[in-house]
């Protein structure tokens, strides 16, 4: 599956891990929502084990509703037996996580460095 | 000239001598003409077909006009002004774009003309009519001929009447078989103009059907947007010991939030604000099957008030108990991953014990009558994000005239042009610069100041207020 097969979303290998990271500068639609679910989903493609890591560093803004995706995704991988990390969450963003308490549900880190290094 | 197979079988089998400049079109006409049983000779233009007729005489000739070297016109006043070879029919292939190209024909002795393009069947026929009718040879004595001006331009026509009459015949004939091709033109055009007002009609039908569907699914906005509405407070909303007002906008038809306070039984008030993720169709379905069950009648499916175990009174459920119920009622998975927040308080009228639980909603505000503004954060996840948790249960002792304010995120997280977020700080300032006013007017300048934030476009997320001021005993 090559890089250009996402629009929403920048994929790539590591050794530990793949890393999806989002290109939107803001998530604040419906379709922008609905377009990741499906890429993401698409790339998890139901690989059981797969290491995951989202990067938002692109991200300034989004609509509580991405939250949503992200339980999605972080349930999905839980019966994958898979882990998902997150990093470079913008300070404003963060606030969102903080107030829903899913800070603590998810397992959030600096950068891409931090986080592969936690896999 | 067409690539079908002839059909036409040539009376006459005769040696034709053929002018033509274009390698490709001789070709293609010297395959017909030999497959139609003549032999034919070749020339590339006017001058080499004088040296073919000097090899020798040929039955017919069928020339091109436009040549180098020698074009058809002037090679076929070479033929037409020989003794020896004025009786040999010749052809023109013109392409008729003028009429003075029929008197340079007649001028230059021309028998015949056939216009480009053309169908072999066509040539091959008229090839067999100049053959049918032997031309006689024109009297030495035949004078100057006749002159004709077309166009401004003189010509001296030297041909007999037989050619004149043939030429005349031919020309007859093209305008018959150019005719003919305009009034096929003409009905395939009127075929293309009947489909395109057959298309123009269904496109009309499609419109109207699309307009109907409009029309349709706005009608089912508008009463679903009436069954949201189903989920607010009564108009009047009678509260013992407490004044209370709310507000509510959606940003579309349909909206995620909605909210409510009413009495549970003669002590206990429920109030609460719920916000599901989204907007739109389905999160306004999952707003009103959330609203069924945070109702204040008495039923075994109301998450509030159970009704009493053998014919007691009912049973106010504690608050984290009702969000508890409700995670375990939305799953985020069973419903496209929709999940919602809920903050939801019982008073107790009578003392002013607020009981509250929070499912990942934003804090609430509570503004004493005196002292100093508390948001209070209470860590939750969101209801349907995560199986089987706990939800904790906070106590809050109010005095009278302490004032508590419920909202859903479409406060704090009203976002202006750049979008820089109104936050905590600006939404907690309004109220405390509202301290003296009636618990009505600060909710509905909260709502203004959150309108003017969202300029210009207005807000993007549903906004809820509800405030409550406990008037005490």
């Amino acid at each position: 599956m090559s890089d250009a097969a996402f629009r929403r979303i920048e994929h790539s290998k590591q050794i530990n891990a793949e890393i999806a990271k989002f290109r939107d500068k803001k998530i604040l639609d419906e379709t922008a929502l609905d377009e990741l679910r499906v890429e993401l989903l698409r790339l998890i493609n139901d690989r059981q084990g797969l290491n995951l890591l989202l990067d938002f560093s692109n991200v300034e803004f989004m609509s509580s509703a991405v939250l949503g995706l992200l339980g999605q995704i972080h349930r999905k991988m839980g019966t994958l037996k898979g882990k998902l990390k997150m990093c470079s969450i913008h300070p404003q963003i963060y606030e969102v996580f903080k107030l829903t308490n899913l800070n603590k549900l998810f397992s959030i880190h600096k950068d891409q460095a931090e986080a592969l290094a936690k896999f | 000239m067409s690539d079908t197979q002839p059909s036409y079988t040539p009376r006459h089998r005769v040696d034709v001598l053929m002018a033509e400049d274009s390698r490709i079109q001789a070709k293609m006409l010297e395959k017909r003409l030999v497959d139609a049983g003549h032999t034919v000779r070749w020339a590339i233009n006017g001058q080499k077909a004088v040296e073919l007729l000097k090899e020798k005489r040929p039955d017919i000739i069928v020339s091109d006009i436009e040549m180098p070297e020698m074009n058809g016109y002037e090679f076929c006043r070479i033929v037409k002004r020989d003794p020896s070879w004025q009786t040999i029919p010749l052809i023109l292939l013109s392409s008729l774009s003028d009429p003075v190209d029929i008197i340079r024909g007649l001028e230059a002795g021309a028998d015949n003309y056939v216009t480009k393009p053309y169908e072999a069947d066509y040539l091959l026929g008229r090839m067999d009519s100049l053959l049918d009718t032997p031309l006689a040879p024109e009297p030495p004595d035949a004078g100057p001929g006749m002159e004709v001006t077309v166009a401004g331009q003189k010509f001296q026509v030297q041909a007999g009447r037989q050619q004149v009459l043939n030429l005349l015949v031919s020309i007859f004939e093209n305008a018959v078989t150019k005719n003919k091709e305009l009034i096929v033109s003409n009905q395939a055009l009127s075929v293309a103009r009947d489909s395109l007002q057959k298309a123009n009609t269904e496109l009309v039908a499609v419109n109207e059907k699309i307009e109907r569907s409009n029309q349709r699914m706005t009608r089912d906005l508008n009463a679903a947007a009436k069954v949201q509405q189903s989920l607010l407070p009564a108009k009047a909303i009678e509260i013992p010991r407490a004044s209370v007002a709310w507000k509510y906008v959606p940003c579309n038809e349909l909206a995620g939030d909605f909210l409510n306070i009413f009495p549970l039984d003669d002590e206990h008030v429920g109030m609460f604000v719920v916000d599901v993720s989204g907007h739109g169709v389905p999160s306004s379905l999952l707003s009103v099957t959330i609203g069924a069950f945070l109702t204040n009648r008495v039923s075994d499916s109301s998450l509030l008030v159970k009704p009493g175990k053998d014919g007691g009174p009912p049973v106010v459920v504690p608050p984290a108990e009702v969000v508890t119920q409700l995670n375990n009622l939305f799953q985020a998975d069973n419903q496209a991953g929709l999940y919602f927040t809920i903050l939801y308080g019982v008073l107790h009228a009578p003392t002013g014990r607020l009981r509250f639980a929070s499912g990942g909603h934003p804090p609430l505000l509570h503004v004493p009558r005196q002292g100093a503004w508390k948001l209070f954060e209470v860590e939750s996840f969101p209801v349907g994000f995560v199986p089987d948790v706990e939800f904790t249960e906070e106590t809050l002792q109010l005095e009278p005239g302490d004032r508590l304010f419920l909202y859903s995120d479409g406060v704090p997280e009203a976002m202006d042009a750049n979008l820089e977020q109104m936050g905590n700080d600006r939404m907690t300032a309004l109220v405390e610069s509202l301290r003296g006013q009636p618990v009505d007017t600060v909710v509905t300048k909260l709502l203004e100041a959150v309108q003017a934030w969202c300029q210009p476009k207005g807000p993007l997320d549903d906004v809820s207020i509800l405030g409550v001021e406990w008037q005490g005993t």
